[in-house]
């Protein structure tokens, strides 16, 4: 990538959140997070983010319905739903949604980094960017 | 094929514009790009349905055992997979292919119908006997527990006696008095990610948790078995209680060793054990693990086993196949570790262990390794565990004689078997010198590799052997006349029961499994929609076996022995083992039913033949379908559209060689070019595209010697003079030889007019073999409708002698290529190089059939002679 990924984590997990943020951005990336779907969003909004992992099952505003609004409002931004539930139907519906891919925790982190890669160079592409 | 939706937008905005403005080229030039990455995209999803079908497949067999929430994984990955593949497909040809959404939504609300029929682990009942579990039973036990039981009944192992609380059992613990409830409050109110808190938390839930009173039944149902279990051992029984947590499997987690085990527990404090054991899910090792993997809480229930605590005279464990050394040539040794006493120094390591290495076939000590020992561990009431100094002169001696070493090294051969892979025991001598087998879980690391060690078979390793090697993509062997088909038309020709050989593991070939003996082809690999169609009708399949067409053609009568990985000549059927079709672990289970209701509508292929009618949306019953038809269109319609899209000429460089100016130019989409291009020209020096070179390594290894050239030499007629109209890019002119490559550092397209035919070469070629391709479309010519056609038909021949996949239409020529590795697709595409240079009006020169018969000939001799492509697929 010419420029580094920017990616926005949205999870309720502390630990989790904070853990893959570490290793992401000892990959390269460029990491924000956000503790919830509100935060996340009201993070996102502006943020020129290539892809925002998010999580399915929150409290509060659940994380399909964090992608409705994100599809809305930033619609150029790639979304990767991360999930430990195992759920056809959610998953369906959230790449019916727009969402670029739905990954199944415990995820290795090489698998969701390419996955990262993989949308950040369709967001690019799409927007005539150098990927 | 017309263009639709937003090419052909683009078509009406560019395709007749004189000239094209700077942004519009840049969008065209994103438009090439993005289509790319699609199209990759879309291979990598195909490739990763079909590795989650071919696992499905696996475990229908019940060759290992798994929980419902595998399944549900299972399906849920697929179904993701293949959705990405119909949106893939969708976005390449927008409108084109609006019925297979439906079509998709359709097969997946039955697969949802299958799924929800999942049986609910929370009922049952609470406790059950070690001795009555099977392997199936890992929803209710863990899959701790369930292989013990397994391996009593199926093996006649001795275990101990004892008893499991299920996952029924910690449902009805963790509903009474809504603890489930208390828990999960006291989680959500904690800062987890502070390690004060998290310690806090973790000490608050344990002591919550051990001093929950349990429901009244449950209580019951454990105090009558502890009780049992005491008046069948008698006076001075001790248990061991330890946990069984359930899920390993689906999450591909290791939970070893976050879990607690209580030792010299009284019969009648089973209760209490019982709960502190279940406590132990939120010990702070356990919490941080799950909270850092992201697995929920809910998703671990604590199934608990509670069984008599052995006074061993000698225990440790055994590996089936040392982790170390899985495949050495030996086959695999055995790799036993013991200590005199309880096993705790070997499993913890905390001191020197015995070792011995057991020769697989023959069994056979192999070799002792004697440590120093200090101590010995007994059971001992409340406690746990008694430490014992050994006297001097034990201390040095090994801790089992040579009959006992063979007794453990069988248990553990006999648990490898059972359940298809290597194996990792743990296993006790008691007081009467019985063996007693205490755990059993599978050696995950040296199973992968102990699958690629060299066949085994003692008992006729000197039968004479064809071919060997490649992978067993269908298990078992067949005998038949070998039959080498290299292009499509030679599958009329098939002899029923013979053994089919090709050069690659096509789909297209499965319409002649039915009435094939064996199949053998040179590439593919066992998770292809060939291999399963194999594993479905039963026929033997070895793939990835290299020099199989030449080595097999002509043969005649030949064994195909997949699962020693070789090829006998004649019919050896009769001397090869009858092989042992491993046993179905979760046959009868509830979870294989359930899998099996799923599986009906994801994994068979039905849709074979892509010039079939049916080969439609409305013709895919299963996702495997889908999937199927949405790699056939997307290949269809990235090789049609990309003649479709106008060039984004206006970027164009002219390449140089030499300081000499080409007829070509080159539309950089990316990473084509290294470095900076100053100037109109870009020298071939700095082309960093692999399939570009590899392209014009052929166009200009060889001069052309056709009709219209004369003696001025080959590079002439590749270089224009500037000053000719007719090679300004810009320009349209409808008898401009303007030849634009288009590149990336892993792809390549080239269109070009040479005379009066229009051609276009367009080549991905990466890391991956699976998503490389090649494709090549030919049409036209100034000669008659004959000649042209006799054109078409004489290329089309020659490269399906070079592997190329070819269908012609009149003139038109449409030639494919896909999933072979770099060096061999590029040698490919250099032979497409020569083949689009030295055919240029060569249709005037067919006349007839013979002539036509010498212009291949001649081609193919400078193809492997000047480019050193080596002929055949």
């Amino acid at each position: 990538m010419s420029e580094s990924m920017k990616v926005l984590l949205i999870d309720d997990e502390d630990d989790f959140r904070e853990l893959l943020g570490k290793r992401l951005v000892k990959r390269g990336l460029v990491v924000s997070t956000a503790a919830s779907g509100q935060a996340g969003l009201d993070q996102a909004e502006g943020g020129d983010y290539d892809v925002v992992v998010l999580d399915v099952k929150m409290p509060g505003m659940d994380g399909l319905e964090v992608l409705r609004r994100l599809r809305k409002m930033v619609p150029d931004t790639e979304v990767i739903l991360l999930t430990g539930h195992a759920n056809m139907e959610v998953a369906v519906e959230g790449m019916d949604l727009g969402a670029f891919d739905y990954l199944m925790k415990p995820v290795a982190i090489n698998e969701l980094l390419y996955k990262i890669q993989d949308a950040t160079a369709r967001r690019r592409l799409r927007l005539g960017r150098p990927a | 094929m017309a263009p639709t939706g937003l090419l052909a937008t683009l078509k009406r905005l560019f395709g007749s514009a004189p000239a094209l403005s700077p942004e519009q080229e840049e969008e065209l030039r994103r438009l090439h790009l993005e289509r790319c990455h699609n199209f990759k995209l879309l291979l990598a999803a195909n490739n990763r349905a079909l590795e989650v079908m071919s696992d499905m497949e696996e475990a229908l067999r019940g060759e290992r055992a798994f929980g419902a929430g595998y399944v549900r994984e299972a399906c849920t990955r697929v179904a993701s997979e293949v959705f990405a593949m119909v949106r893939g497909l969708t976005s390449l040809a927008p409108g084109r292919y609006d019925g297979l959404l439906p079509r998709f939504r359709a097969i997946q609300a039955e697969i949802n119908t299958a799924v929800l029929a999942a049986p609910v682990p929370a009922s049952g009942p609470l406790v059950r006997p070690l001795a009555d579990l099977a392997a199936a039973d890992l929803d209710q036990a863990g899959s701790k527990l369930a292989n013990l039981g397994e391996l009593a009944r199926a093996l006649g192992a001795t275990i101990p006696r004892g008893f499991a609380v299920t996952a029924a059992g910690f449902a009805r613990f963790m509903s009474h008095n809504d603890l489930q409830a208390e828990v999960d409050r006291r989680i959500q109110a904690a800062d987890a990610s502070r390690l004060d808190e998290l310690y806090a938390l973790s000490s608050s839930l344990q002591g919550f948790i051990a001093s929950a009173p349990l429901p009244p039944d449950l209580e019951a149902a454990i105090r009558e078995q502890a009780a049992a279990l005491s008046a069948a051992a008698g006076e001075g029984l001790l248990l061991a209680v330890r946990s069984s947590a359930i899920g390993e499997d689906a999450l591909g987690a290791t939970f070893a060793g976050q879990y607690h085990t209580e030792l010299g527990v009284e019969p009648d404090e089973a209760v209490q054990a019982y709960r502190e054991v279940v406590a132990a899910k939120y010990g702070v090792t356990a919490m941080t693990y799950r909270l850092v993997r992201g697995i929920p809480d809910e998703a671990v229930p604590m199934c608990v086993g509670v069984m008599e605590m052995v006074d061993a005279a000698a225990s440790g464990v055994a590996y089936s196949r040392d982790p170390m050394r899985p495949a050495d040539g030996s086959g695999g040794r055995l790799l036993i570790e013991a200590v005199p006493g309880l096993p705790k120094a070997v499993v913890d390591g905390s001191a020197a262990v015995d070792r011995f290495l057991v020769d697989r076939d023959p069994l056979a000590l192999a070799r002792v390794e004697a440590a120093r020992k200090e101590f010995r561990y007994a059971p001992s009431a409340g406690a746990g565990l008694d430490r014992i100094p050994l006297a001097p002169e034990e201390a040095g001696q090994p801790c089992l004689d040579e009959a006992r070493v063979l007794a453990v090294a069988r248990l553990a051969l006999a648990a490898e078997q059972h359940f298809n892979g290597p194996q990792d025991l743990e296993w006790a001598f008691d007081p009467a010198g019985r063996l007693v087998l205490l755990q059993c879980r599978p050696l995950k690391e040296a199973a992968a590799e102990a699958a690629a060690a060299p066949p085994p078979g003692p008992a006729n390793r000197d039968l004479p052997v064809l071919l060997a090697g490649g992978v067993a993509a269908s298990p078992g062997a067949g005998a038949g006349e070998a039959f080498a088909a290299r292009k499509d038309a030679d599958a009329l020709r098939f002899p029923p029961g013979g053994v089919l050989v090709v050069a690659q593991a096509l789909p297209f070939w499965a319409t002649l499994l039915s009435r094939a003996a064996a199949v053998v082809a040179e590439r593919g690999s066992a998770a292809g929609h060939l291999a399963n169609v194999a594993r479905e009708y039963g026929v033997p399949a070895l793939f990835g076996l290299p020099g199989a067409l030449a080595g097999l053609e002509g043969a005649g009568l030949v064994t195909v022995d997949a699962d020693g990985r070789r090829v006998l000549p004649g019919d050896a059927t009769r001397d090869l083992p009858r092989r042992e079709r491993p046993r179905n672990l979760m046959l009868g289970s509830p979870v294989l039913a359930l899998l099996e209701g799923a599986a009906r509508h994801i994994v068979p292929l039905t849709l074979l033949d892509p010039s079939a009618p049916d080969f439609a949306p409305e013709g895919c019953a299963t996702l495997h379908d889908v999937t199927r038809y949405c790699h056939e269109k997307s290949v269809e319609e990235m090789f049609s559209q990309g003649a479709d899209l106008p060039l984004p000429t206006h970027a164009a460089k002219r390449l140089s060689v030499d300081g000499r100016a080409m007829q070509y130019w080159v539309i950089d989409l990316g990473d084509g070019i290294a470095g900076q291009v100053e100037g109109k020209a870009v020298p071939l020096e700095q082309i960093a595209s692999a399939p570009m070179l590899a392209l014009w390594r052929g166009m200009t290894a060889a001069p052309w010697a056709g009709p219209p050239v004369d003696a001025k030499g080959f590079m002439s007629v590749l270089a224009g003079s500037a000053s000719n109209p007719d090679l300004d890019p810009g320009a349209a002119s409808a008898f401009a030889e303007k030849n634009y490559f288009m590149i990336a550092s892993d792809f390549c397209s080239l269109q070009s007019r040479f005379g009066y035919h229009f051609s276009t070469v367009e080549a991905l070629i990466g890391d991956e073999d699976a998503g490389n391709y090649l494709s090549f479309r030919f049409k036209g010519g100034a000669a008659d409708h004959g000649r042209r056609t006799r054109r078409a038909e004489m290329i089309a021949e020659l490269l399906e002698e070079l592997g190329f996949r070819c269908e012609t239409k009149a003139d038109a020529l449409f030639a494919r290529m896909e999933g072979y590795g770099r060096q061999f697709m590029e040698e490919r595409l250099a032979a497409l190089g020569h083949v689009i240079v030295h055919t240029r009006q060569m249709d005037m020169a067919m006349a007839d059939a013979a002539q036509a018969g010498a212009f291949k000939a001649r081609l193919l001799t400078d193809i492997t002679g000047r480019l050193g492509v080596r002929p055949g697929p």
